[in-house]
């Protein structure tokens, strides 16, 4: 009897409380809309005001012509807004061709880069990048020179980026550094992209890398003989197909075009799929490059897409607004 | 009997707590400025890649704010489609995702053309159900 009496108690204590509770939360409510929040308005009065509407500046760029500052291994003609950092996590595997081997690349040793880049003015990126291949770093720069309109009076957009490369190994034997100037390298790109529609763009990106120092070998005279030109040129050509709000099929072809006098460098075909979020964007991807420095794959790219030796790769970036 | 009507009223004043939503104060001059913006299909798809970049992981596709997301924030994701969002002014939803608070964050580094944030305020109002 006593215990049906004290639960009765705890009954009416809760039931008042939560009446009180509810009553509490709807009188705080009115109290709002009445005295502080203006949030909620009537359709009919939200419209209707005399406080005049700020200047919206018409954009008149064509935004979002790729989805962010890579596609796979190339630079897209796109800098982010001013005031965007963004960290970059980089990663090739093996190429495929040895099979169960080293399970397709996989086990294979794998090429690593993790870079910085800034905008602090509008228009200018400036990052910094490091790569456990050869123990190299770069400082790279990336301008918006041109941007295509909306009402196709300048019909694409046009993006200047270089880097200056370091090989930062200790001198020794075998990597040949005579002075600080030989660890240099540099990779020079002009970027014309358009975007053909909401899901469809192409970029052209004529380039230059240029090594200070190369190897070569003694002929049978004893004289030094170069195995590749310190300037070699490439057209990369790239192109987005927007498969869904946030997805995309992302392709490459990179042609060299320079003829060395040996170990002429091969073509690059490369596809995968972007993902991009508020704040990151991923790419995942097959193709021949299997370095993360431009000017290494200009030079150096040895894998060969006819006989099938690509490498599985991706790319992470994270992106901050300050 | 009572054990059963103990369970209901304690879970009933557990989701009168739940359900008190905090206010959230515009200023009068940024509630009552007008959508310089026009509505029309250029403005909506742009308004609609917005969403789907922006906002669409927390307040879900749809606006009901379900997004993959919703369950690790620490409050409930605003259901965009109901009539008491829907009336609030365009300013005042601009001004929301302009400045953000607590689970909400600022939208104007990351947007920081004007002309984006109406667009989007555009697309919130084809979401009311």
């Amino acid at each position: 009897m006593a215990n049906t009496r004290i639960i009765r108690a705890c009954m009416v204590v809760v039931f008042c409380v939560s009446a009180g509770n509810l009553m509490a939360q709807s009188l705080s409510v009115k109290d709002t809309l009445a005295k502080k929040d203006t949030t909620v308005k009537r359709p009919s009065i939200a419209q209707d005001t005399t406080t005049a509407a700020p200047v919206v500046k018409k954009k008149s760029f064509t935004k979002n012509t790729f989805d962010g500052n890579y596609i796979i291994d190339n630079q897209t003609v796109m800098v982010p807004i001013k005031g965007t950092l963004e960290f970059d996590i980089q990663h090739r595997f093996g190429a495929v061709d040895h099979g169960f081997k080293d399970l397709f690349g996989l086990f294979a040793s794998a090429t690593m880069k993790l870079g910085f880049s800034y905008t602090p003015v509008n228009n200018l990126q400036v990052g910094f990048d490091a790569t456990n291949e050869k123990m190299e770093v770069d400082w790279n720069l990336k301008y918006a020179l041109l941007k295509q309109t909306r009402d196709n009076t300048l019909p694409f957009s046009v993006t200047l980026y270089g880097n200056a490369m370091m090989d930062t190994r200790a001198k020794d034997n075998t990597t040949l550094f005579v002075s600080t100037s030989d660890r240099f390298s540099y990779f020079y790109q002009l970027i014309v992209a358009r975007k053909f529609s909401e899901n469809f763009s192409l970029q052209i990106a004529p380039s230059l890398a240029h090594f200070n120092n190369l190897p070569g070998y003694l002929d049978a005279a004893g004289t030094v003989q170069q195995i590749y030109k310190n300037d070699n040129f490439l057209i990369a050509t790239s192109a987005r197909y927007k498969i869904s709000e946030g997805s995309s099929i992302i392709v490459n072809y990179d042609q060299p075009i320079t003829q060395n006098p040996a170990n002429n460098p091969r073509p690059d075909i490369s596809f995968g799929i972007e993902m991009r979020t508020s704040g990151h964007d991923f790419e995942i991807f097959f193709g021949n490059y299997s370095s993360l420095m431009p000017q290494n794959n200009v030079l150096f790219n040895q894998n060969n897409f006819r006989t099938g030796q690509f490498v599985l790769g991706f790319n992470i970036s994270r992106l901050w607004n300050f | 009997m009572a054990t059963s009507v103990l369970t209901v009223s304690m879970a009933s004043f557990a989701f009168t707590l739940v359900q008190q939503t905090k206010p959230w104060p515009v200023p009068d001059k940024n509630a009552k400025t007008t959508n310089p913006v026009k509505s029309d299909k250029e403005s909506l798809a742009a308004g609609k890649s917005l969403w789907n970049l922006h906002c669409a992981s927390c307040h879900g596709k749809t606006g009901l704010g379900d997004g993959s997301k919703a369950a690790q924030l620490k409050t409930q994701p605003q259901d965009m489609t109901k009539a008491s969002l829907q009336a609030q002014s365009d300013g005042s939803l601009y001004y929301k995702i302009s400045e953000g608070r607590d689970d909400m964050p600022s939208f104007k580094k990351k947007i920081p053309d004007s002309e984006d944030i109406w667009n989007l305020v555009n697309f919130i109002r084809t979401l009311k159900k």
